[in-house]
This record gives C-alpha cells, structure tokens and sequence, in this order.
C-alpha cells in the first residue's frame, strides 16, 4: 500500500528544499483528494500522488490511500518533515473531474508544468461548470424510460416511467442540497417512484407497474459502488473494495425496503396482489 | 432487435450524462452500452441464462473500455461505469423485496438467489476484463501516439 524511495540529500538551500516539498505535497494531496471525492479508485489516487511527487523531484515520500482518507508523508527522517491527513468522504461520481485530473497529471510527468501552472490547473478542474441540474433530472427520466423498455415494458409503460424518473431525479437533487442522509434518500426515493406506479395501476389504467417502478429504480442502484469496489479489492486494496462493496449492499437494502414498504402499503390499502 | 440496441444505446447516454462523463466522450459510452446489451441479448438468445449471458456481456464491455482508454487516453472507468448499467440486476433486487413482502418466501429466495448469481458474474466478468496485462492495451495507445505525432508533422 505504501511506496518508499529515498535519495541523498545535498545539505546547500536545504530549507527551500524543505519549504518547497510542503508545496509539493499539498499539490499531489489535493490532486488524490479530487480523484476519491468523485470516484475514482485507490489505485488511480495513490498512482496520481507518486507520480505528481516524483515528477517534481520528491523521492522521499509515504503515500496511503483508502476509500475515505489520505494519509501522505514527505522526508519522514528528516528535521522539517511534512504529513498531510485528508477526510475524504464518500461523494457523487463525477468522471469529467476524474479525466480532467487524469489529464493534468500526465502533463505533469511530462515535466510541461510549473507547480503555480499547475495550482491554477487544479483549480479550474475543481470548479469546472456543473451540469445543470434540468440536464440531469432530463437525462435520468430518459435511463427509466429506456430501463422499462429494455426489461419489456410498453411504450406506453415507458411514457410513465420517464415522468417518474423526471420525478425522482428532481427528489433527488433537491433532497442532496439539502443535505439528507443517503440512505434516506434511497429508501424515499424507491418508495416515490414504487407508489407513483401503484397509483397508476390504482386508477385502472394498464400498465406493467412491475416494469415501471424497476425502469425508475435503477438509477438508484449500486452499480457504481460494485465496479469500484471490485476493481478496489482486485488490485489488492481490500479494505476500500470492502467500504465500497458494504456501501452497495446497503444501498440495495434501502432500495428494497423503499419498495417494500410502498408495496405493503398499497395492499393494506386494499389494492390487493399485483400482476407480476 | 435495432430498437433494442437504439434504446440500449439512449439509455447508456443518459447515464454517461448523470454520471458527468465528459462530453466529447459521450457517444463512445453509449455505443459500448449499446455492445453490451447486444452480446447480452446475443447470448440470451444462444441458450444460455442471465448470469452467463451477463457474464459475457461484461466481459466485452469491460475489454471495449479498455481498449478505448487505451485509444481516447481517459480511466477506463469512463466507458465501463455507464455501460455495465444496462446488466445491473435491478429487476432482481424488487421482485426479491416484492415477493419479501408478499410472503411468498420460496419465490423470494430463488429470486434473491439468482440475483447474488447475476451480480456475481459482472463481478468475475469484470475480473477476466481487467486480468489482461495493461502492456498490450498501452500497444494500442502508443499506435494513437504515432497518429497524431505525423498529423502534427
């Protein structure tokens, strides 16, 4: 998990030297710190740290890396050492973050950037323009409806599962501003989109409420959490794959809790068993 | 059959853009969703179940990212994370809790069962994927290097 490298030092301006390598440090930690933040996987973050470092001239350094923290030291034995301890907490995935910082690092090892360059790079990456959020609750109504429609729902199925996708997404936005727990929202948002399709088959209109509420769930799914988690574990990061893998068995359960308690309700109000 | 792969295809899009891919990227994500959900279908069709199907399906999904990192120089998350979408068995995880909830515990189990068995392989699928050393992927990548460095020239 670690990776060690060390060089003699030459004792002329070794305090620029010491002052510099903070710089250094903090450049390569926020760096790892934007990559974990928006998904990205251990080995990606711990691979981007030790290349930023080398790339300046840092050979001396302690990177550790799991799905929730980075742990960096530089010049360990030497007087004015630095560490750097980040809480990284478990965020949305944002890929364009991860390809941006991808890209600056590469630039980096190719030597083309000065540290200031590159301070303003990281910066642009952190700020880059979010989508806006119309694009998104646009976008998720599209998944359910193509969902419903691939798992053999109707088009006329897909029309319903479009506007409940639109639904949860809007939910989901809103709820995330808000600051709500997760899992809540997880458990709230199935349940959402499970009585919106029970009501429609309430009111007598044909459809496969089955096929609706699965097209609107998905969204919701641990999917991302799984890929990582695997690809966490295969490279031998155990302890990250694992927190990604119990995050999205958890997840499943809200999800499965949401739409069984939505369905319990329905029947206690006396609609009965579904057609499966 | 093409309006499946169409409706594969929008969807997957439509996860790329939830999932912030970036934009001059979008359309590789989805024709690789579209794949997937094909080699999905195609194996379906062959006889063989969901897992095996969805293992297949995977397996290619997660070698065509590869391949494309390789040659659009970006993480292979990029193309994989919206393209394994279409397998994820969320039909599996609400009929479990549906037939959880009904009672019907028999039908909940063999439910719950085959959709531990569906996630189980996109997990070995994604394993074989990526247990193919980097080195020939990087081949490719070089291959694009040399592209653009004559088109400068």
């Amino acid at each position: 998990m670690s990776e060690h490298k060390t060089r003699p030092q030459g004792h002329t301006s070794m305090r620029k030297v010491q002052r510099n390598n903070k710089v250094i440090l903090n450049l390569a930690v926020s760096m790892g710190e934007e990559l974990l933040k928006n998904g990205g996987e251990i080995y990606r973050v711990q691979e981007t740290v030790g290349r930023v470092m080398e790339a300046y001239g840092v050979e001396d350094y302690h990177v550790f890396v799991v799905t929730n923290g980075i742990f960096a030291t530089v010049h360990e034995q030497d007087e004015e050492a630095g560490s750097m301890v980040r809480d990284v907490p478990l965020g949305d995935i944002n890929l364009e973050k991860i390809a941006g910082i991808n890209q600056l690092s590469r630039e980096i090892c190719q030597g083309s950037l000065s540290l200031s360059q590159a301070y303003e790079r990281l910066e642009q990456c952190r700020h880059a323009a979010p989508l806006r959020d119309a694009f998104l609750v646009l976008a998720c109504g599209i998944e359910s409806a193509g969902f419903c429609f691939l798992l053999g729902g109707t088009p006329f199925d897909s029309i319903f599962s479009f506007l409940l996708g639109l639904l949860l997404q809007a939910f989901l936005v809103a709820g995330t501003k808000r600051n709500v727990s997760k899992f809540l929202l997880n458990i709230l948002g199935s349940a959402l989109v499970t009585a919106g399709s029970l009501a429609l088959y309430g009111m007598g209109l044909s459809v496969h409420s089955d096929r609706i509420i699965i097209g609107g769930i998905i969204v919701l799914m641990p999917g991302v959490a799984l890929v990582t988690g695997i690809r966490d574990s295969f490279n031998g990061d155990y302890l990250s794959g694992g927190i990604r893998l119990m995050d999205a068995v958890l997840t499943g359960i809200c999800i499965a809790v949401g739409v069984g308690a939505s369905v319990k309700i329905f029947q206690l109000l006396g609609g009965g068993a579904l057609p499966i | 059959m093409i309006v499946q792969l169409l409706v594969a295809v929008i969807s997957t899009l439509a996860f790329a853009v939830l999932f912030h891919v970036p934009r001059q990227e979008y359309l590789y994500c989805a024709v690789n969703g579209g794949l997937g959900w094909m080699v999905y279908k195609f194996s379906l069709g062959c006889g063989f179940g969901v897992p095996v199907s969805s293992l297949w399906a995977t397996l290619t999904l997660t070698l065509v990212a590869r391949v494309l990192s390789a040659l659009r120089k970006m993480p292979s998350t990029v193309f994989l994370l919206a393209g394994i979408f279409t397998l994820v068995p969320g039909s599996g995880v609400y009929y479990t809790a549906y037939y959880l909830i009904m009672n019907e515990l028999s039908k909940c189990t063999a439910k719950g069962i085959e959709t531990f068995k569906i996630a189980g392989a996109i997990v070995l699928g994604i394993i074989f994927g990526l247990a193919l050393p980097q080195s020939w992927f990087n081949r490719l990548g070089r291959l694009t290097d040399k592209k653009e460095a004559s088109g400068k020239a």
